[in-house]
């Protein structure tokens, strides 16, 4: 303890005022008023994500050259990286917080490499499913479909897919040309699901040879059938030859059939079908026009993809309604109204208004209607409820029916890969909960991600892992003065010349250099990366570390509560409360 | 290996021939060229040190303290305003006993901005505890950091090595470089006798209050009076080692002679062929070359000039009121003495003004021609 000592003379003292004892009995955190601590918090992207990415924790294992580790932790909660990283509109990117600093984290580029890294691999699934004895049915195998059966395998479950098509990928096969979405991509992701024991049964369309009642052998079911008809424009000459909905179009140009088409090809619509097949009809050799009732910024189509359509030679005509389709020989006449944009509509866009006897024609060969889908309702069984065009299921995506679930296109409205991956997984753990009886709607509030919508599902199987804190990493609060401004890399695209050639892939994935490059950028926001500068910083020695790794504990015997650690942590990854008095 | 190179690339070798632990510095001209020439080298892998980056001087001695108090070497390198800027930390330093070198650049302290040589800047600092050694030449740098470090860590008290701006700085001159192998049995690794060790937690340089603060000063300046015969000692094993030595002061020309001229850093060089030129005049005169100016050499001094009737001494800093600083101390270290020559205090070359053969000369000539200076100021070249 304290002992103030008396020297008689000069002598006697050492050369500099030094305590001769150690000064471990005074324990200076009693002077503390606040107190610093480790505190995990949600970066802006993740919460973000539908499909509910850990994007932090794999970019962080990307820059420690762990790709395989980057892999199994978007695996965690996604199956499919290689698919999301080329089609997902990432709205993780509009999120991003360096997105303030300078320019966000091309975060989609580098789940693409992790996963098309991994695929070199050859890496050997293990079959998971089937432990349990609960037997769980899936009608649809778009993205939807297959991560809710992915989720239900690794939690045990028995599990079979029924597919109209004869073969997998719903949506993803049908509706993503291959110029965006390589085929081999879309299988390896399917093939690595069928690996942990899941059984797709395709060429099996619901409501034809299957039937509800013929599934009784299924404890729980889960319908993602999707929206595949095309919503019809209600004009005359519609039904009229040479003139295709746009799925119907690319349903038959990605098996690699031969179709017949036209040279001048006129496309109805503004949504990413019409895209896709404008782009698909330039490969195909022909002159695309899109004709869209509204202006560029009402436009729901990604703006990336309208961007190479129109580097691809696609011409976008706006402010145009067609209200007649008449037939001359094999060119077909489209009467069209120009239109002018009025008052906002429900959906917040501002509704298109025809100008009056502004009537024009526009002639073409074929003519694509591409105007959104509606999903087919004849072979629902009864008691589900719809409103508004969609199936209506609560939050967990249960419908009015026990044991029935309902997921992906068919139940919402935000029709996106990620929304249906996001939507299977939550039907996945809503069924594992209906199954075991527990409350499914607690379980989802214990795991979600931030404020949600979106989930974990490694949280709900590894409750004992580290929690994070569900605030939101603000720009604000992260300590720029350690980043340094970086260009965000790109994906390089081919040229144009030889882009329209074929159906080959537009971009290119990143080099293993460029996704460290591009992972070295990321902020990572509330994640702690065991930079250490706490344990820099800290004039108390009071940040621990046992083998020369940080512990994430405070000493609170020493800590006096300076701060220092909390404002010098780049990524606000520590927290200050206040002592109680 | 001898090499052509600028007094600041001179610092650097002592620096990295010192097996320095940490380097924490702050960019100001003059000095900047010594710590760009350490941090590449440390940046691209060629010198294991660790180079601490920092907002101002007052950080940079801060680190310096904090990491001496660690128990590891380290160096600083400054100049003019930023030297004054570390002004506080200069007596912590000091006054928690750390042996830190620090190289000060001399330049003068604006306003009038100005960025040549002169010594303003640390003989501003001459009360702050810290030894004070003066170089002639870029070999005299090197070799000087060398024993610095030996001095400090024997004494547990700082030093600072001074050079002048420009005339060393950035004019290169042949400098022998002694190889690692040579250096390391001179300077062997620094062994604190205090240390912060988390492990055994102490509390360093907390209160004292007034029943022992006065013996913690007495102990500095018994520590400073060790310095002559450390740094003799040093100095003597140093040229033994190396063939090259130069002693708190040094005294050239004439053996018996009537008149001294005193002189510090760059001015010596010149004097020294002024005074071969007055000598072969038949002139009797030598010349004192103060190195060590705290603590002040008032013995050696006086064992050179006790016969002598007049001393001369140039000056290249003012302390407004009272004159140069050099003729201060020296007239301070005579007065006790029962013999002592007439002290002529002339004041030159501040703000990097060229002190040229002819205005040492004209120096020599007043105080040949006058028994006692005429004002306590004599101005050298005043354009009046």
């Amino acid at each position: 303890m304290s002992n103030l000592i008396h020297f008689k003379g000069a002598s006697e003292m050492p050369m500099i005022s030094i305590s001769l004892g150690d000064m471990d009995w005074n324990k200076t955190g009693a002077w503390r008023t606040q107190r610093p601590f480790y505190d995990d918090k949600t970066p802006p992207c993740s919460t973000t994500c539908p499909a509910g990415n850990d994007i932090v924790g794999f970019i962080l294992k990307i820059t420690q050259g762990d790709f395989e580790g980057a892999w199994n932790l978007i695996k965690q909660e996604n199956p499919f990286p290689g698919i999301c990283g080329r089609v997902c509109f990432h709205p993780c990117e509009s999120k991003c917080n360096r997105r303030d600093y300078d320019e966000p984290i091309a975060i989609h580029a580098l789940e693409r490499f992790v996963s098309d890294f991994s695929s070199n691999l050859n890496r050997k699934i293990e079959k998971v499913s089937g432990v349990r004895k609960e037997k769980i049915a899936i009608i649809g195998s778009g993205p939807a479909g297959m991560s809710c059966a992915y989720h239900l395998a690794r939690l045990h479950y028995d599990v079979t897919v029924f597919e109209s098509s004869p073969l997998a990928g719903g949506m993803l096969r049908i509706g993503i040309p291959s110029y965006r979405l390589p085929k081999e991509v879309l299988d390896r992701e399917i093939s690595n699901i069928e690996a942990l024991g899941v059984e797709i049964r395709t060429g099996t369309p619901f409501g034809e040879n299957l039937k509800l009642d013929g599934l009784e052998d299924y404890q729980a079911i889960f319908i993602a059938t999707g929206a595949h008809r095309s919503r019809a424009l209600e004009i005359p000459g519609e039904k009229g030859k040479s003139v295709f909905s746009g799925l119907d179009l690319l349903r038959k140009i990605n098996p690699g059939k031969k179709i017949k088409l036209g040279d001048k090809v006129a496309i109805i619509g503004g949504g990413n079908t019409a895209i896709d097949v404008a782009r698909s009809a330039i490969r195909l050799g022909k002159k695309a026009t899109i004709l869209y009732r509204r202006s560029k910024e009402e436009m729901p189509a990604f703006e990336d993809e309208v961007v190479e359509a129109i580097e691809e030679g696609v011409e976008i005509r706006y402010l145009v309604s067609p209200i007649r389709i008449q037939q001359k020989d094999s060119l077909k006449r489209l009467e069209c109204l120009r239109m002018e944009l009025g008052e906002k509509d429900e959906s917040g866009r501002r509704r298109p208004v025809p100008i009056p006897d502004s009537n024009f024609f526009i002639e073409a060969d074929s003519m694509i209607i591409a105007a959104g889908e509606e999903i087919e309702v004849s072979f629902l069984p009864k008691g589900m409820e719809k409103k508004e065009g969609i199936v209506l299921t609560q939050r967990n995506g249960s419908t009015g029916i026990k044991g029935i679930f309902a997921g992906g296109d068919l139940t919402s409205n935000q029709r996106t890969v990620a929304h249906a991956i996001g939507s299977g997984k939550k039907a996945a753990l809503a069924i594992d909960c209906y199954l075991k009886g527990m409350d499914s709607e607690g379980a989802i509030r214990q795991i979600l991600i931030g404020e949600g919508p979106s989930i974990s599902i490694f949280r709900h199987l590894h409750p004992e892992e580290r929690t994070m804190n569900p605030h939101v990493v603000t720009f604000e609060e992260l300590n720029t003065d350690y980043f340094e401004p970086s260009k965000r890399h790109r994906e390089s695209k081919g040229l144009v010349k030889k882009r329209i050639k074929g159906f080959g892939e537009v971009t290119s994935t990143f080099t293993e250099g460029i996704a460290l490059e591009e992972a070295e950028r990321c902020f990572g926001c509330g994640t702690c990366n065991g930079c250490e500068n706490c344990y820099v910083f800290c004039p108390d020695a009071s940040v621990v570390k046992t083998e020369e790794i940080l512990s994430h504990q405070v000493d609170y015997d020493f800590c006096k509560g300076c701060g220092i650690c909390f404002s010098e942590c780049p990524r606000g990854a520590i927290s200050l409360k206040e002592e109680a008095r | 290996m001898k090499k052509v190179i600028t007094g600041n690339q001179a610092v650097a070798y002592g620096v990295i021939l010192s097996r320095v632990d940490l380097i924490s510095a702050y960019p100001i001209t003059p000095q900047t060229t010594i710590v760009e020439e350490l941090s590449e080298l440390i940046a691209s892998g060629r010198l294991n040190t660790r180079f601490l980056k920092v907002e101002s001087e007052h950080s940079a001695m801060a680190a310096l303290i904090g990491a001496s108090t660690g128990g590891v070497r380290c160096f600083t390198a400054t100049s003019s305003h930023g030297l004054a800027y570390m002004h506080e930390m200069l007596h912590w330093a000091s006054g928690a006993r750390l042996p830190i070198v620090l190289v000060n650049v001399n330049r003068a302290i604006g306003p009038p901005w100005n960025i040549w040589s002169d010594q303003s800047d640390s003989l501003s600092q001459r009360d702050t505890g810290w030894i004070q050694l003066y170089c002639e030449n870029n070999q005299e740098v090197l070799d000087t950091i060398l024993q610095a470090y030996r001095i400090a860590e024997s004494v547990k008290l700082p030093v600072m090595v001074v050079l002048d701006a420009y005339v060393l700085s950035h004019t290169s001159e042949a400098v022998e470089i002694p190889t690692m192998e040579e250096v390391d049995p001179f300077l062997p690794p620094y062994c604190p006798e205090y240390q912060i060790d988390i492990q055994e937690p102490k509390a360093f340089s907390m209160i004292a209050t007034p029943e022992h603060f006065l013996e913690f000063r007495y102990k500095i300046q018994k520590a400073m009076e060790e310095v002559p015969e450390i740094a003799k000692k040093v100095d003597d094993e140093f040229r033994s080692r190396f063939g090259r030595g130069y002693g708190a002061i040094e005294r050239y020309g004439k053996e018996e002679a009537e008149i001294f001229l005193m002189t510090s850093g760059t001015v010596t060089s010149t004097s020294r062929i002024v005074i071969k030129k007055l000598i072969g005049k038949g002139v009797s005169i030598a010349g004192i070359k103060i190195k060590r100016f705290r603590p002040f050499p008032s013995k050696e001094i006086y064992e050179e000039v006790k016969g002598a009737k007049k001393l001369a001494i140039i000056d290249r800093n003012l302390s407004a009121g009272v004159g140069g600083i050099f003729a201060q101390e020296l007239r301070a270290s005579l007065y006790s003495r029962e013999e002592r020559p007439q002290v002529f205090g002339f004041i030159s070359g501040l703000g990097g003004r060229d002190i040229t053969p002819e205005l040492i000369e004209e120096a020599i000539q007043y105080t040949m021609e006058h028994p006692r200076p005429e004002e306590e100021i004599l101005w050298l070249g005043l354009k009046k």
